[in-house]
C-alpha cells in the first residue's frame, strides 16, 4: 500500500496550519460478471487505489480525493483545496469534532471460500446454474438478468490525533431481475443478495432453491391471483418488508445529520427533531437496532471511517425514540460522543452518517402464529415498488408475493396489494413480532454526489393491526 | 506519458490476438462547495485519472483498468487480460465495434475557457442571497469539473477531447414544511445563472407555506422541468435496446407503434450545445448524432451501438456504451405558451415543482410511483390556490406520454439525483394524472 502518501498528506496539512487532518487510503481488487438471457455479457476485473483526505483549517472543513500517487501532485491538490477552504471561511460553518479514544487497530473479515480461489469461469457458472434452475421450473421467464460482483477492500486510516486503523473487507453481491409470465399477466421480481464474506455466502443464501420457489409462486400469483378489494385489515409482513420499513422510516430519519439539516438539499431532512429522544413513536412491541458488528452483514465494519469503534445502537426501544446515528460532527453539536456511524463507499466521497445493518429485534411468535391471529387480512412475503418522502413520513410498499389470510389461514395469492401509510401509523400498529430473522442487503443512497453504501436490513415477520390496504 | 502507455497497451493487445480493443484515458479535476442553512460546510477538491480497457478476444468481452500507469504495469495487465479471457465465456451476440476513421462535427459551448478563474465561493453567496429574498435558509451544492479524454481503438480511431461541467443545486426553506428546489447546469458560464435559481427556489418555498394534506384523485398536472426530468430519465433508459433485452423497458415490442400523444416528439441529442452529456463521439469513437426516438407519438428507434445495431439489422444510433447503448441528453422541444398560460387553462389541477423516489412495480408495463416534494400547488379554475403535501403520483409511463398534451416555453436543462441522464425539457401539462396518498 502507498501508506507513506497518507502519512505525508497528514504531515503536510499540519505544517500549513490544519488543526485536524485524516487520510483514508484504499486499495481494491474486484471482479464482475453478467448473464443476460443465458448469454454471458462483458466480464470485468481490476485493481484500483486512491486517497481521501479530510481536514479542518480555521474551523472550516475541506475534503480532497486523488488517485495519482505523486507527492508533488498531492501537494498541489492540497494547496488548491486549502485555498478554496480559506476563501470559504467568510460564510463557513465552524466545524467541531467530538472527542474520541485513541488506538491503533487492525482487523480482517474472514472468508471460507476465498474470492481469489474461485476462477472467473466458476463464478460465471454460479450464474449459469441459477439461470438453468429457474428455467427448470417450466415457468415462462422471457427475460432473465443476473449480475455477480466481488471486491476486497484494503483500507488504511490515520488521523493527526494519532489514530490508525487497518482493515480488509471482502464483499460479494448478487443481483437478479426476472420477468415472469406472458401477455398481460407479466410480473417482475428484482432483489439483491450481499454479504461481507467469501463465496460460502452463496451456499448460505440457498439462492437456487429460493429463486425456484419465487418464480413458481409469482407465476401462480400472476395467473390465479386476485386483486384485493381494499379496506382496513391486518397485515402480516415478512422480513423483507420489516427490513425495508426500518431502513426507510426508522434508520434514515434518525440520522443526526439529516435532523440538523446537513442533507437538506438532496437526501432530505427528518420529521424527527433534536429533542425527540424519549418520544413514543411506535407500539411497545417494536425495538429497532443498527449494528455494524454483525459478522457477515452487508453493512459490516468494526471501526467507522472516522476511526470510531462501531457498536450496537437501539434506535427505537419498545416504541420509544432511543438514539440517533452520529458521526463526530453531529455528536459535537449535541454534546455527545460519536456512536461510530460515519462511512463512505469510496475514498473519493466524503464520509457521512450512514446506517449499517438495521433491523427490528425478534420477538416470541412463530410466523404461523402471527398468521393464525388474523381473521381477515394479508400476508406479504416480498415487495416490489416502494418509496418514501424526504422527511420519512409518507411511505408506500407494494406486495410482490402476497396472499389473502382468511380465518387464520392462507387463502389465495393476491395481485400487488398496496400499503400507503405514515410512519407513526405504521409503527403504532405493530402488535406482535416473530422469532424468525433474515438480514437482507441493499445499496443505500445519500449525499451529493450520490454515495451508495452497502447496508444490511431485515428482521423478523411482523404483524400490523388494522391498517388500510389498497 | 499516459497517451504513450495507452498506445502501447493497444498495440500489445492487438499483437496478442484481440479482435477489438478500446482504450480511454480520462483525467478530471473537480471542485465543490456544499452549503447548509446558508453556511458552507465543506469544500471538495478532486483529481482523478483512469486508464480504461475494453477488449474482445474471440467474443470474450473484458472490461478492466490499469492501476499504475507504467509500461511494466501495462505488460502485467496484458497477461492478466489473456489469462482472464481463457476463463470466461463468449458473448455469442457480440458483433464488434465501429470501424474508423471518422469525421466529427464541432459542438458549441462545451468548454468554459475561464473555468480556472471561477470564484466558487462568490457564486455560492450570490445563489444563497438570492434565495433569502423570500426564504429563510438554503442548502445545496455548487460543482465544477474539467475532464480530458483520450480515446483510441483497434479500428482506426484516435481522439482527444476536453470539456467542462457546471452544476448548482439550491433548496430553499421558508419553514420546516415549505421548501423550493431549483437547479442550473451546463458546460459554460453563458447560461449558468445561480441567482435566478436561488430566487426561484426562494419564491417557491415562500409560496408553499402552510401546506394542507393533499386529496387523492385525478388531476391535470403541470410538471416543472425538475419534476418531469426523473420520469424522462426512465423514458430515456427505456429507449436503450439493452433495457428491452433485460425486461426493463416499457418500449419493448413497440417499434413504430404509438406510445405517446400525437403532438409529442422526443430526441436523444448528444450534439446539443451546452448539453451536459454532449460529446462528438461515443464510447467506440463513432460520431454522435441527434436521434428522433419518438416522432409525433410514434416510437421510431431504440438506442444502439455498433454490435446491437448489427444484431438487429438496423442502423447504429451512436449510443455506445460498450456494455450497453446509453441515452445521452434527452430533449423535448419547447412550446409557445408560458407556464402561467398553461396554468390558466387548468380547471382542477396541480402544479408540481419536484419529485423524488421514482420506483417501478413493473418496468415492462411502465407502472410506477414517485413522490412530489417541495412546492406542490393546487390549481382551481386557472388560479393557484395554496399548497398541499403528502401526495404521490401513482401512474403508468405510457399513460403519462399519451396524456402529455401541452408544453410551455420555459425549456431548461436538468441534471439531478434522479435524472442522471440530462433532460432538456420545458414545463409540461399531463392530463388526468392519478394522485394517491397515505390514509391515516
Amino acid at each position: 500500500m502507498h501508506k507513506d502518501f497518507a502519512d505525508f498528506s497528514i504531515k503536510y496539512l499540519g505544517k500549513i496550519g490544519a488543526s485536524y487532518a485524516e487520510a483514508r487510503l484504499e486499495e481494491e481488487s474486484s471482479n464482475a460478471f453478467m448473464l443476460k438471457n443465458n448469454i454471458s455479457e462483458i466480464s470485468g476485473f481490476g485493481e484500483s487505489s486512491g486517497l481521501g483526505i479530510r481536514y479542518i483549517l480555521n474551523k472550516n472543513l475541506g475534503f480532497i480525493s486523488i488517485n495519482n500517487f505523486d507527492k508533488d501532485k498531492i501537494k498541489s491538490i492540497i494547496d488548491k483545496s486549502v485555498s478554496l477552504t480559506r476563501n470559504s471561511s467568510k460564510i463557513g460553518e465552524k466545524t467541531e469534532l467530538s472527542k474520541d479514544s485513541l488506538y491503533k487497530k487492525k482487523y480482517e473479515a474472514g472468508q471460507k471460500i476465498k474470492i481469489a480461489d474461485l476462477k472467473p469461469e466458476e463464478k460465471i457458472n454460479l450464474l449459469k446454474d441459477l439461470d438453468k434452475d429457474v428455467m427448470s421450473t417450466n415457468v415462462k421467464i422471457p427475460s432473465r438478468y443476473f449480475s455477480l460482483s466481488d471486491v476486497i477492500n484494503n483500507k488504511y486510516f490515520i488521523n493527526s490525533e494519532g489514530k490508525e486503523i487497518t482493515s480488509i473487507i471482502p464483499r460479494i453481491n448478487l443481483f437478479y431481475f426476472l420477468t415472469i409470465g406472458s401477455g398481460k399477466k407479466v410480473v417482475q421480481r428484482y432483489w439483491q443478495y450481499g454479504a461481507v464474506s467469501g463465496y460460502e455466502a452463496f451456499k448460505k443464501w440457498n439462492i437456487n432453491e429460493v429463486l425456484k420457489n419465487e418464480v413458481k409462486n409469482l407465476d401462480l400469483a400472476a395467473k390465479k391471483g386476485k386483486k384485493i378489494s381494499g379496506g382496513r385489515m391486518d397485515v402480516v409482513a415478512g422480513p423483507e418488508i420489516s427490513g425495508i420499513a426500518v431502513h426507510e422510516a426508522c434508520g434514515h430519519p434518525y440520522e443526526a445529520d439529516r435532523i440538523l439539516g446537513r442533507e437538506g438539499a438532496q437526501a432530505g431532512e427528518s420529521f424527527v427533531n433534536c429533542d425527540s429522544i424519549g418520544n413514543k413513536i411506535g407500539s411497545e412491541a417494536v425495538s429497532v437496532i443498527d449494528d455494524p458488528t454483525i459478522k457477515d452483514g452487508f453493512g459490516y465494519y468494526l471501526y467507522d471511517d472516522e476511526g470510531v469503534k462501531a457498536r450496537e445502537k437501539y434506535l427505537m426501544k419498545n416504541g420509544v425514540i432511543n438514539e440517533f446515528l452520529h458521526d463526530r460532527q453531529t455528536a459535537a453539536k449535541m454534546n455527545l460522543k460519536s456512536n461510530g456511524s460515519c462511512r463512505t463507499p469510496s475514498y473519493n466521497l466524503e464520509p457521512i452518517i450512514r446506517m449499517s445493518n438495521t433491523y427490528i429485534k425478534s420477538g416470541n411468535y412463530k410466523e404461523e402464529e402471527l398468521i393464525e391471529g388474523v381473521k381477515e387480512g394479508i400476508y406479504i412475503k416480498s415487495f416490489t415498488e416502494w418509496n418514501i418522502d424526504d422527511k420519512r413520513w409518507n411511505q408506500k410498499y407494494v406486495g410482490s408475493e402476497a396472499y389473502l389470510i382468511k380465518n387464520g389461514k392462507i387463502a389465495y395469492p393476491l395481485i400487488r396489494p398496496i400499503i400507503e401509510i405514515t410512519t407513526p401509523a405504521l409503527y403504532g400498529s405493530i402488535d406482535a413480532i416473530g422469532k424468525n430473522f433474515e438480514l437482507h442487503s441493499a445499496s443505500c443512497g445519500k449525499s451529493e454526489p450520490m454515495a451508495a453504501v452497502p447496508v444490511g436490513m431485515g428482521g423478523p415477520t411482523i404483524r400490523i393491526r388494522s391498517i388500510i390496504v389498497k | 506519458m499516459e497517451k504513450e502507455i495507452a498506445k502501447y497497451l493497444l498495440k500489445k493487445l492487438i499483437e496478442k490476438g484481440s479482435d477489438d480493443v478500446v482504450i480511454s484515458y480520462v483525467s478530471s479535476e473537480a471542485k465543490q462547495i456544499k452549503f447548509v442553512n446558508n453556511e458552507i460546510v465543506k469544500t471538495g477538491t478532486e483529481y482523478l485519472r483512469s486508464l480504461n480497457v475494453f477488449a474482445s478476444l474471440k467474443k470474450r468481452l473484458i472490461s478492466t483498468t490499469l492501476k499504475d500507469i507504467t509500461k511494466k504495469s501495462a505488460d502485467n495487465l496484458v497477461d492478466n487480460i489473456l489469462n482472464f479471457s481463457k476463463n470466461i465465456r463468449a458473448k455469442d451476440d457480440y458483433y464488434g465495434i465501429a470501424k474508423g476513421p471518422f469525421k466529427y462535427k464541432k459542438i458549441e459551448d462545451l468548454y468554459e475557457k475561464n473555468y480556472d478563474d471561477i470564484d466558487m465561493v462568490d457564486l455560492t453567496v450570490k445563489g444563497i442571497n438570492a434565495s433569502l429574498e423570500n426564504a429563510k435558509r438554503a442548502s445545496g451544492i455548487l460543482e465544477g469539473s474539467n475532464a480530458k479524454i483520450y480515446l483510441t481503438t483497434s479500428n482506426n480511431v484516435e481522439l482527444e477531447y476536453e470539456g467542462t461541467h457546471l452544476y448548482f443545486s439550491i433548496r430553499a426553506f421558508y419553514d420546516k414544511e415549505s421548501s423550493g428546489h431549483k437547479t442550473v447546469s451546463g458546460r459554460t458560464l453563458k447560461k449558468f445563472n445561480v441567482e435566478k435559481a436561488g430566487l426561484e427556489a426562494g419564491k417557491v418555498a415562500k409560496d408553499a407555506k402552510n401546506p394542507i394534506e393533499g386529496k387523492p384523485g385525478r388531476y391535470d398536472v403541470i410538471l416543472d422541468p425538475l419534476a418531469s426530468a426523473p420520469l424522462f430519465d426512465a423514458i430515456g433508459n427505456s429507449s436503450s435496446i439493452f433495457n428491452v433485452e433485460t425486461g426493463t423497458s416499457f418500449f419493448g415490442n413497440r417499434l413504430n407503434k404509438k406510445v405517446a400523444d400525437s403532438g409529442f416528439t422526443m430526441y436523444d441529442d448528444p450534439t446539443y450545445p451546452d448539453g451536459l452529456n454532449s460529446i462528438p463521439f461515443d464510447s467506440e469513437g463513432y460520431p454522435t448524432i441527434k436521434n428522433t426516438v419518438i416522432k409525433n407519438g410514434v416510437f421510431k428507434t431504440y438506442l444502439h451501438n455498433t454490435s446491437t445495431a448489427k444484431k438487429y439489422n438496423t442502423k447504429n444510433t451512436g449510443n455506445a456504451g460498450l456494455i450497453a447503448p446509453e441515452p445521452t441528453n434527452i430533449l423535448i422541444d419547447k412550446g409557445r405558451k408560458t407556464r402561467e398560460e398553461l396554468i390558466k387553462n387548468v380547471k382542477n389541477g396541480l402544479y408540481i415543482t419536484n419529485v423524488w423516489y421514482t420506483r417501478f412495480t413493473n418496468y415492462a408495463t411502465g407502472d410506477f410511483s414517485t413522490i412530489p416534494r417541495d412546492g406542490i400547488f393546487l390549481i382551481k379554475k386557472g388560479n393557484i390556490e395554496g399548497s398541499i403535501k403528502n401526495i404521490r403520483i401513482s401512474e403508468n409511463m405510457l399513460n403519462i406520454l399519451n396524456n402529455l398534451k401541452e408544453k410551455a416555453n420555459d425549456i431548461q436543462q436538468i441534471r439531478s439525483w434522479e435524472a442522471e441522464i440530462p433532460v432538456i425539457i420545458p414545463s409540461i401539462l399531463v392530463k388526468n394524472m392519478r394522485i394517491t396518498g397515505p390514509v391515516l
